[in-house]
């Protein structure tokens, strides 16, 4: 590069720095005034949503759209909220991708206007820094650390996330001590994939299940993480034999379906008797096709919110709810729809308290100090459920083609995290 | 020991899938030389159109799984390689990887794009989306045989064997015992020979790529209880099975079959014998990329000239000799435009997206250093970028200021980037690329795995930074800086570029031995380049992450990068400013098409990853298309010449070239050469080197297409003939070097040409010494021998006209001899023969006429007895009268 235009370049470079430094100087930036009526007007509340729809991996949570569709449907139905009825744009579809989920967000916020954002379900979070600093209220599926601690973000069942200082859920061993008649002398092996993600788990449920009273004989993360192993013996094999040379009373599996399809297969054709378990398997779309069918029956599944077997008036109600926004038709019932329905729910709850005069700050105030009880996630309690979960679960089994509860819906008090 | 026989058994099931995968990956990189990134994701299409059609439209599993085999898989790869590989096989590496990582993301959202469609259409398909325990062709839930104590098989893996033996044994059937098969080895061999002994190579390519996609096909069902619908999954499938196609170095079908049956089996074997381990986190979860990175170091062969892409011509400069201005002028402008536009025009959310897009080119301008200065594909700078943004995070949550944090982790990368740069010294091209991806896949799966690196799911803040009374905070505010930061990345990268590090990067890329000769250290100017460009991306990380405010270790993933990289060699990866463009496209065009085109989610993907068709017309990028195209048309017009001659074919002529005109890319080597080859006339074409001599063997047997001229055929037009119609019509070219296949044994080089067994016994009886070695390899024979090889079918079954480049060439007198005295009895059977010479001596003893070629024209060209030797010098030295040449062409 020759010595003008060396010199010519720096010019520019330095000229358009200070256009940068002067603007921002006397410019506002967007959020300085707080645009506390941003989405409401005097009969609508704007309201958008982030789900990952299309993926790669052929996991899709789109019914979450569905679900809080559901929701908003029944309050506009009765009247809205203090006289305002949900304008839901829909979701958008942020597809897994980090840069996805924050231009979501961004298109929501800066070109939609939404005064909120329900729901909000992904297996990535990346807006989440902008929405918090934007002021605008987001709820989705706690699990994922950016629901715990943000003033903004809500977690339907509160942060599901152990944070260092805070707690445990204890649902799972809890609600496991009705299936295997108490926990004294049980025996717990604990299953997870080889990733960051997996060690955490095991760390978490290895102190979870210890403190309910199971003896737990083996908990690792060894299981490939990118993809589902044919052969599953050389990851069984040491967990089979852990409870001095036998097997274990329980086989607890904190992996996703794909895998516990596998695990469950192999562990069952080794002859095992045990109670096996995971968090991931309550969809009654499995129940459609016979291998799945097989490989998961008789396993106990744990659930964060009431199970659809339950017949309580918010269940049939959500039921309705649910076939009326698909057009009348009977749709399998899965968990994303009761994330889309319960982070509309918590919204639409939390509107309702703050009042005919809506703006981000009425609503965090009515946010702090939020609770009620009996809801199909348990008792909810602000700000609490920013630090912990609700506590709340149950198990159900699979059965001969069908879903039973094995464990009722209960709170149960949650242990800190060491 | 049971444990161990179960790990046997078990491993074999991934390795049969491996088997097929592999052997597929190797009979289309034979076919058209290209790695197919996209060969998992036609077993994804398979696997889907199985389940639909099987769960959805209810068909029967055993046909629709035969269907889809033997007629659907194979039709795609017709398809595929009509309309794309078979033009991609002409142009450089890096854009036959980018086209086929398009149609990676391409086709299985086609797949799921028709599934929709057919939905809308009220067809009974299932939705694709949280299927798990899929059927497969065996009966679901499979059957299960406890053999022994912990070993048992169920009926999916015994359907899977026994499918891989089947395709094993029909494929050693196919290969080696019809003649089908002992063409398309002909065609992996030597592909453009394969065409001069008038065999249509594109065909024998559509038939390895059908191949290819049936042998996909077939994985795809198989593994569809295995993985189910998860394009992912298929892909990194696809990655481990790459592993045994090395190890049959691209080339054995055999090889890669055993390597990838072998592979499944040791990755059993490690992680069940892996104890030893369970403290890295990740290290079970790796074992196939340490596997495949352990094959490409250990296996691959040494290359004379590793590291680089030779293949790849370089770039025309169209902007050559123009001003500043004319060069820079445009982007400044635009430059100066976008960066006055945040403070006018765009909307809050179109500054951020803009911010973003020039955020993202910063990283992008990184594989304008290695992949378009250096010619080294690097699938591994999304690492770079992710180990720049954790390393910067964990500083700043360590209170240390943006820039000392951004400059560590710039430094972080680039450390890496020489790590990486490693396996760079001995491999190139595809090797490298998947080496590179497999460092990718590692660092995801392990390094970035380490807690106090990753920091959870939580992640690092990376908050913008603030300069005094800059506040990058501001959309707008980032969005200029990050316009200086890009121009000062163009300039910088100019700068470079024009260094004397920089000229030694194009010296590496484009003659690694000659720049070693110059004294250039090859390797550290390979290293300097995977560092600056590593540095770069750190570099550009750290800033995208700035804009996003937080960085956690899956936001940019392996996959991430193979993504980037299609996007920016789309664009172009030749010049900085391009990855600009591509960065902005990025970043803007998804929303665009969202607002305005479509709603489908599907449809931007796959128009994204048919890019790679418009590569193939344009391997330059769609930034340098228009420019490219118009410079090469001027050339072309320039470079054409002024009238073509007007002078009439001689109807007895066997072959005859007329004012033909050749040249490559521009630059003219043949100006007007008229020559003619009458039958059972000897012509020598004599001429110093760099002459053309060649260039008018290709123009004669129609490899290349003259400019302008015409070239006659026994009378017959054929100029726009290629090789294989120019050879059946038996115009037949032995080209430099020895005319035959050196894989292939004697026996069946022979075979090739004279399929009746009777004709190859007759060559036999005449040729002792090839009867002798009849099942020898041809490569093992001495040069004589391969000589003769060469000419004996064609003594037998002697063609209308051969052009022989140098026959000589290499061999011992007596053999030189006994070649010349075949030649001549191939003239005495009526062949009319071109022979080019560099030294006239021996010719001149058979030659009935001699042509002289210098600087692309026949200087002097009659009867042997007229060659003077003063003559001779002259024609050599290029300085006979050109009135003279007339007259002598006309004679």
């Amino acid at each position: 590069m020759s010595r003008p235009i060396r010199a010519i370049t720096a010019t520019v470079a330095a000229l358009l720095l200070a256009t940068a430094c002067n603007s921002t100087a006397n410019s506002n930036s967007p959020d300085s005034k707080g645009s506390s009526a941003r989405g409401v007007t005097a009969d609508s509340i704007k309201v958008g949503g982030i789900v990952s729809m299309t993926t790669a991996s052929g996991y899709s949570k789109k019914d979450t759209d569905l679900g809080a569709r559901a929701r908003f449907d029944r309050a506009n139905a009765e009247g809205g909220i203090n006289g305002r009825t949900i304008d839901y744009l829909g979701a958008e579809d942020d597809g897994q991708d980090p840069a996805k989920n924050l231009a979501a967000a961004r298109k929501l916020v800066q070109q939609d206007k939404v005064f909120a954002i329900a729901p909000m379900s992904s297996v990535t979070f990346s807006g989440a820094d902008f929405l918090q600093k934007q002021k605008v209220p987001t709820f989705g599926w706690g699990t994922l650390p950016s629901f715990c601690g943000p003033t903004y973000i809500y977690g339907f069942g509160g942060c599901m996330v152990p944070m260092p200082g805070g707690t445990i859920s204890q649902t799972w061993p809890e609600g496991l001590k009705n299936v295997t008649g108490g926990a004294a002398g049980r025996t717990v092996a604990i299953l997870a994939n080889d990733n960051d993600a997996g060690t955490f788990a095991i760390r978490t449920y290895k102190q979870s299940f210890a403190s309910a009273g199971y003896k737990v004989t083996y908990a690792k993360a060894s299981v490939p993480a990118t993809s589902v192993p044919s052969d599953w013996s050389a990851y069984t094999k040491e967990l089979l034999r852990s409870d001095g040379g036998k097997a274990p009373d329980v086989v607890v599996s904190v992996m996703q379906t794909p895998y516990n399809i596998g695990l469950f297969t192999a562990v069952k054709r080794t002859g095992f008797k045990g109670v096996l378990t995971d968090p991931t398997d309550y969809d009654p779309g499995l129940l459609a096709k016979s291998a799945t069918k097989q490989a998961l029956d008789g396993i106990h599944v744990l659930l964060s919110f009431a199970p659809f077997e339950s017949s309580t008036p918010a269940m049939k109600q959500f039921k309705a709810d649910i076939k009326k926004a698909a057009g009348g038709k009977d749709v399998p019932l899965n968990m994303h729809m009761m994330t889309g329905y319960m982070s509309a729910d918590l919204f639409l709850s939390i509107a309702g308290k703050a009042g005919k005069d809506l703006t981000v700050a009425s609503f965090q105030k009515a946010a702090d100090g939020f609770s009620d009880a009996g809801t199909m996630v348990g008792d909810r309690q602000l700000p609490r459920g920013r630090k912990e979960s609700f506590g709340c679960g149950a198990l159900v089994q699979l059965k001969d083609g069908a879903y039973r509860v094995s464990s009722p819906f209960t709170c149960y008090e949650p242990i800190p995290f060491k | 020991m049971a444990d161990l026989l179960a790990f046997v058994l078990s491993g074999l099931v991934s390795g049969a899938l491996y088997a097929l995968l592999a052997t597929g990956l190797v009979l289309s990189y034979s076919a058209s030389g290209l790695f197919n990134f996209a060969h998992g994701a036609t077993a994804y299409l398979c696997a889907l159109a199985f389940y639909e059609l099987h769960s959805g439209f209810g068909w029967p599993a055993v046909p629709t799984a035969l269907l889809l085999v033997l007629v659907l898989a194979p039709l795609l790869g017709w398809g595929l390689d009509r309309l794309m590989f078979r033009k991609l096989a002409g142009v450089g590496e890096t854009a036959q990887i980018v086209a086929t990582i398009g149609l990676l993301v391409a086709l299985p959202a086609l797949g799921l794009w028709t599934v929709e469609l057919l939905d809308d259409a009220g067809a009974p398909v299932k939705p694709a989306e949280n299927q798990f325990g899929l059927p497969g062709v065996g009966p679901s839930p499979a059957k299960n045989w406890q053999l022994l104590d912990g070993v048992g098989i169920d009926s999916d893996q015994l359907i899977t064997w026994v499918a891989t033996a089947v395709v094993a044994l029909g494929l050693w059937i196919l290969l080696r015992h019809t003649a089908l098969g002992l063409r398309l080895r002909a065609a992996v061999d030597n592909r453009s020979l394969v065409e001069l002994r008038g065999m249509s190579a594109d065909r024998l390519s559509s038939v390895a790529w059908m191949l290819s996609s049936g042998l996909a096909g077939l994985a795809g069902v198989l593994a569809t209880p295995l993985l189910g619908l998860s394009s992912h999954d298929f892909t990194l499938f696809l990655f481990v099975s790459a592993t045994a196609a090395v190890l049959g170095r691209f080339l054995s079908v055999p090889l890669a079959f055993a390597g990838g049956l072998g592979l499944g089996v040791l990755q059993n074997l490690v992680a069940g014998y892996a104890s030893f381990a369970e403290r890295i986190t990740g290290f079970r979860t790796a074992v196939p990329f340490l596997i495949l990175f352990a094959g490409l170091l250990l296996l691959t062969r040494r290359q004379r000239t590793a590291g680089t892409a030779a293949a790849d011509a370089p770039p025309v400069d169209y902007l050559a000799g123009r001003s500043w201005a004319r060069r820079w002028g445009p982007w400044a402008v635009a430059g100066v435009l976008l960066a006055v536009s945040f403070y006018t025009v765009t909307t809050p959310f179109w500054s951020g997206i803009l911010a973003q897009g020039l955020a993202i080119s910063l990283v992008f301008m990184s594989f304008t250093v290695v992949t378009g200065l250096g010619a080294m594909v690097s699938l591994a700078q999304a690492t770079f970028v992710t180990g720049a943004a954790l390393v910067a995070g964990l500083l700043m949550s360590h209170g240390w200021p943006f820039l000392g944090a951004a400059l560590a982790g710039t430094c972080a990368a680039a450390a890496l980037g020489a790590l990486v740069a490693l396996p760079a010294l001995r491999l190139g091209g595809r090797s490298l690329a998947l080496a590179t991806l497999a460092l990718a896949f590692l660092a995801d799966q392990v390094l970035f795995q380490l807690g106090w690196l990753r920091n959870g799911d939580t992640g690092w803040e990376i908050p913008r930074a603030v300069f005094g009374p800059v506040d990058l905070g501001d959309d707008r505010a980032m969005g200029v800086a990050m316009v200086v930061l890009c121009a000062a990345g163009v300039a910088a990268l100019g700068a470079l570029r024009g260094s004397r590090a920089g000229r030694a990067m194009l010296a590496v890329r484009s003659a690694p031995a000659a720049a070693m000769a110059s004294g250039i250290s090859v390797v550290r100017t390979k290293l300097l380049l995977f560092t600056v460009s590593a540095g770069l991306a750190g570099f550009g990380g750290v800033m995208y992450a700035s804009y996003n405010t937080r960085i956690t270790a899956t936001d940019f993933t392996a996959m991430t990068g193979l993504i980037w990289l299609a996007v920016v060699v789309a664009a172009g990866v030749r010049r900085p400013q391009f990855a600009v463009v591509a960065g902005l496209t990025f970043a803007v065009v998804p929303h665009l098409v969202g607002d305005y085109v479509t709603e489908s989610v599907q449809l931007p993907v796959i128009l994204f990853g048919l890019a790679g068709l418009a590569l193939a017309n344009d391997p330059d990028g769609y930034c340098a298309a228009f420019s490219v195209r118009r410079h090469r048309r001027r050339a072309a017009v320039a470079a054409a010449p002024s009238e073509p001659s007007g002078t009439a074919p001689e109807p007895a002529a066997a072959l005859q070239l007329l004012g033909v005109h050749a040249g490559y890319d521009g630059a003219p080597v043949l100006q007007g050469v008229d020559l003619t080859v009458r039958p059972g006339e000897i012509v020598a074409l004599l001429g110093p080197n760099g002459a053309g001599k060649s260039t008018a063997c290709k123009v004669a047997a129609g490899l290349m297409a003259p400019l302008s001229g015409r070239v006659y055929a026994a009378g017959d037009d054929a100029t726009r003939q290629g090789a294989v119609g120019r050879s059946r019509a038996g115009v037949v070219l032995a080209p430099e070097g020895r005319g035959i296949f050196p894989s292939l044994t004697v026996d069946e080089n022979l075979a090739l040409q004279l399929p009746d067994r009777d004709d190859r016994s007759a060559v036999y009886e005449r040729f002792a010494g090839l009867a002798a070695r009849r099942d020898v390899t041809a490569g093992s024979l001495s040069g004589g021998e391969q000589q003769l090889l060469a000419l004996a079918p064609l003594l037998h079954r002697p063609p209308r006209v051969l052009i022989a480049d140098e026959p000589s060439l290499g061999l011992a007198p007596q053999v030189v001899e006994e070649v010349y005295r075949l030649l001549a009895e191939l003239r005495d059977a009526g062949t009319g023969l071109l022979l080019v010479e560099e030294k006239a001596s021996e010719i001149l003893g058979v030659a009935d006429t001699v042509a002289y070629l210098a600087q692309g024209r026949v200087t002097w060209c009659g009867p042997r007895d007229q060659v003077e030797a003063e003559r001779l010098t002259d024609a050599y030295l290029g300085i006979a009268a050109t009135g003279e040449v007339e007259e002598a062409g006309r004679s």
